[in-house]
């Protein structure tokens, strides 16, 4: 152990003999019936980025609330630089140097950056002046190298100088231990890479970051060391440069997942008659036209891939498609009928599933029931609706189906729906949607906030409903993802088609400038 | 730093949130006691009087089954509009214009009883419809807050009342100031002195909880009522639900109107709806937007009123529950917010 102890100290460049900044022994914390944490350690060494992996519910979120003084734990200890400690609320975490950014932002939009540092920060002078605050803002941002516009309003901010502005409130209150919550998930690859360096350069000055993440080739791009949470439990800390993607996949979920598994399986036929046709479709809204003159088909018993960067028209195509948007001009054909003003209810009856891609907002009820939530697309049909009357009982049991197939742990069924975890209202959301998919399903970042499992199985299932004869679109930033799983990809760029490649013969530089605005017919 | 610590749970137990609706009464009613002491008078002998004025006898009874009709009705309007996500503030205007149309109806039109009252009944719920129509098009259609459009449409219908009452409607008897003269015809007695009105009201609300519960539009109101965005999602028609609700909402105050004019009080007069409207908030918020709980949280509110009466009598204002339903509420605010915490027991420990 002791030896152990030493050669990290020494991989990680530390004289003999220096504490962790965090150590965890044997914490446990249990809820009602469920095992959240149990006997779980963990050492955070000065200098180095450690990764925790894990599951959806393999207990990453609750070990943290732990760390930062939201949760008691039952047994064990966190040590803080060799010091027993036990957090009685989060500003005692605070004072000893945890800092954590959310997956959701904890800042008031409606604030300057520099209002939203000095917030409910006891060094911030009692009377102070616009300037001087600002100027205060920019002198800490340059200590700490973090570049931020201390007099934008955050809510004109884009995600990622979001997410900076968050990182600088929280090392302004000098944290020695950085811990994010899947800070990527949010970000272009571009701002990713600037989180990166900024994280680096942070436990360069002997500071230490825990990066909790279910993207694998982050993990292994930024961490130094790796601990593989499941079921609560640790199953191991690796240095990272001794894993390769496939073992902490399976590190993680506990079997062997082939990631490319379902690869390159291309479509029975491709060459079935169109069963969605847009023609010419173009939307303009108070934002101006986000769609413009997209044309294509859509086969039955294909997957249609569309790349794009976030905001390029993807979600306005996808309300087009399911009936949600009526389109400015053109005409959306399905199965030879016009179908351009049919509306989200016939378009859903006709067959078409549809995850949004803002599952809380627009595919949920967050306040009601997850029973509410579950029958949300067959509440109207028997055996839920008879003659206008409503069956409580019917629903509880079609909720419960879902929920089984979804494989989805619910206690209680009438718990309002928000209180399940993202990935949990994914599921539940994706399975809802497959079972009225007859047609079509169109799946908007259908793995935002999965992990690796997960997403394999419902890309599995994906495929499944392909091979039944269903169209499924399938909208993502994940490159990787549309190349393994869709028959052809199309790339959208501000409201419009660069073009349709057949999967096969795509190659991702291609992609990638097509996301950048230059035509199919364009590339050489 | 190992004083006691609380955490807060996502969701609040019913029996537990029960538990804090009714300390948070009982704090009330304490603290008032304490004022009322305060003040050199006996809270003991206050509260004796107030009980046995009104569940003592069958005056105090019936006088409580009449004040429970109108918040029933103004309590539902309140709840039913909440559940699709709007504030009816208008309950009071609501009520005064229902009872202003179903007095012209008794006034103005001759028949047999069996015809006039059920011809009543529907002119005050069109009435109340009608008084909530132009809040409702301006949410539906130019999102303006109905909470201040049915707030102002208050005070035109109490006015109209008002100048009716004291002006072309007045009683030409010359015996009266401003109010009509008594109606040809009545809600008949149930019991005492006590009309249809309160049973109606409670057979509406039983009604209106299978509606939410058991009916496919009720869970569509659900919905639309807790995100309007999943129910546009659903291809659901979020607008005239919105509308069709929020008539329903002002039908049925106007329908409270009609019964006090046509049962309570035998004729319209100026401040007929007493703050009922207002009150009826409070009814509707107590509890929680749901119909079976605005029968309890009603009747709650009708003894606290009737309370307020025997107090009155013993020298004090009416002001005094005016503060205990403030404090009720600012209280049963609190109690709900405690009501998601659970206290974790500290462990001693050694560093």
């Amino acid at each position: 152990m002791a030896r152990q102890t030493a050669s990290i100290q020494q991989r990680l460049g530390l004289t003999p003999g220096t504490p962790p900044i965090l150590a965890l022994k044997g914490v446990s914390k249990y809820f009602p019936g469920v095992i959240a944490n149990e006997d779980v350690d963990i050492d955070v060494y000065p200098g180095e980025i450690h990764a925790l992996l894990g599951e959806n519910g393999a207990g990453k979120s609750t070990l943290m609330n732990i760390v930062t003084g939201i949760y008691k734990m039952d047994a064990g200890e966190v040590i803080i630089e060799g010091h027993a400690r036990d957090f009685s609320s989060p500003t005692d975490a605070i004072d000893a140097g945890i800092g954590m950014v959310h997956q959701h932002f904890k800042l008031v939009r409606a604030f300057t950056v520099a209002e939203n540092i000095h917030l409910g920060w006891p060094q911030t002078p009692k009377c102070i002046s616009k300037r001087h605050l600002e100027s205060r803002t920019h002198a800490l941002a340059q200590n700490l190298g973090l570049a931020v516009k201390p007099e934008a309003i955050v809510a004109n901010l884009s995600t990622g100088e979001q997410q900076r502005v968050e990182i600088l409130r929280v090392l302004a209150r000098d944290a020695k231990l950085l811990i994010l919550d899947e800070p990527t998930a949010v970000l272009t690859p571009k701002e990713a890479r600037e989180l990166f360096a900024a994280l680096r350069a942070f436990v360069a000055r002997g500071n230490a970051v825990i990066f909790i993440s279910h993207k694998l080739d982050e993990v292994m791009e930024v961490s130094n060391r790796v601990t593989v949470l499941r079921g609560g439990k640790k199953v191991a800390t690796e240095w990272t440069d001794t894993c390769t993607e496939n073992s902490l996949a399976q590190l993680m979920v506990g079997r062997e997942i082939v990631l490319t598994e379902t690869q390159k399986k291309t479509a029975p036929s491709i060459k079935t008659a169109p069963i969605l046709n847009l023609s010419d479709i173009s939307l303009t809204t108070d934002q101006g036209t986000v769609l413009n003159n997209i044309s294509f088909d859509l086969a039955a018993g294909e997957i249609l891939g569309i790349a794009g960067i976030a905001g390029n028209g993807q979600r306005e195509l996808t309300y087009v498609m399911s009936g949600l948007s009526t389109p400015s001009s053109g005409m959306l054909t399905l199965d030879g009928k016009d179908v351009t003003k049919a509306g989200a209810r016939t378009m859903a009856q006709t067959g078409i599933g549809h995850i949004p891609e803002d599952r809380l907002h627009s595919g949920m009820a967050p306040t009601l029931s997850i029973t509410d939530n579950a029958v949300l697309r067959e509440y109207a049909q028997p055996p839920l609706t008879r003659k206008g009357w409503f069956s409580p009982k019917g629903a509880a049991n079609l909720a419960r189906e879902i929920a089984r197939v979804a494989d989805v742990m619910v206690p209680d069924f009438n718990m309002p729906a928000r209180n399940l975890s993202g990935g949990n209202q994914q599921r539940l959301v994706a399975r809802r949607e497959m079972r009225i998919a007859e047609k079509i399903l169109i799946a908007a970042y259908p793995s935002r906030g999965l992990d690796v499992g997960a997403i394999n199985t419902m890309m599995r299932y994906f495929i499944e409903l392909r091979d039944q004869g269903v169209a499924v679109v399938l909208i993502s930033e994940e490159l990787e993802e549309l190349m393994n799983f869709s028959d052809r990809i199309a790339v959208m760029f501000h409201g419009e088609i660069m073009g349709i490649i057949p999967t096969k013969d795509a190659d991702v530089e291609q992609i990638g400038l097509m996301m950048g605005g230059t035509r199919q017919e364009d590339l050489t | 730093m190992n004083l006691i610590r609380l955490q807060r749970m996502p969701i609040a137990t019913p029996r537990v949130a029960f538990a804090f609706r009714v300390a948070s009464v009982l704090l009330a009613l304490f603290t008032t006691a304490i004022a009322l002491s305060i003040s050199g008078r006996s809270p003991v002998a206050l509260g004796a009087k107030v009980i046995s004025a009104t569940f003592g006898s069958s005056f105090g009874l019936e006088d409580l089954a009449l004040l429970f009709s109108p918040l029933v009705y103004c309590g539902l309007s309140v709840a039913v509009a909440l559940r699709i996500g709007a504030w009816n503030i208008g309950a009071e205007g609501q009520f005064n214009f229902g009872a202003f149309c179903a007095t012209g109806v008794a006034l103005f039109v001759q028949g047999p009883t069996w015809v006039i009252l059920p011809l009543m009944a529907l002119a005050g719920m069109v009435g109340g419809a009608l008084w909530i129509l132009i809040p409702t098009l301006a949410r539906a259609y130019a999102d303006v807050s109905e909470l201040i459009t049915t707030l102002l449409m208050n005070f035109v219908a109490i006015l109209l009342v008002y100048w009716v009452a004291t002006g072309p409607w007045l009683d030409p008897s010359g015996m009266a100031l401003a109010t009509t003269s008594r109606l040809p015809v009545s809600v008949p007695a149930l019991w005492g002195i006590v009309h249809w009105g309160p049973l109606v009201g409670i057979f509406l609300a039983i009604a209106l909880a299978l509606f939410v519960t058991y009916t496919r539009w009720g869970y569509e109101v659900r919905i639309a009522g807790a995100n309007p965005g999943a129910a546009r999602y659903a291809g659901m028609p979020v607008k005239t639900q919105l509308i069709g609700i929020m008539l329903l909402s002002g039908a049925i105050a106007g329908l409270g109107g009609m019964m006090e004019v046509a049962g309570t009080v035998g004729r319209l007069q100026g401040g007929i709806s007493n703050n009922y409207g207002y009150i009826g908030i409070m009814v509707a918020v107590l509890a929680r937007a749901a119909p079976i709980g605005v029968l309890a949280t009603a009747f709650f509110m009708a003894v606290l009123l009737n309370g307020g009466i025997v107090l009155q009598s013993q020298g004090l204002t009416t002001h005094t529950v005016l503060a205990v339903t403030g404090l009720i509420l600012l209280y049963a605010a609190i109690g709900d917010e405690m009501a998601h915490y659970k206290i974790l027991h500290p462990k001693v420990k050694d560093i």
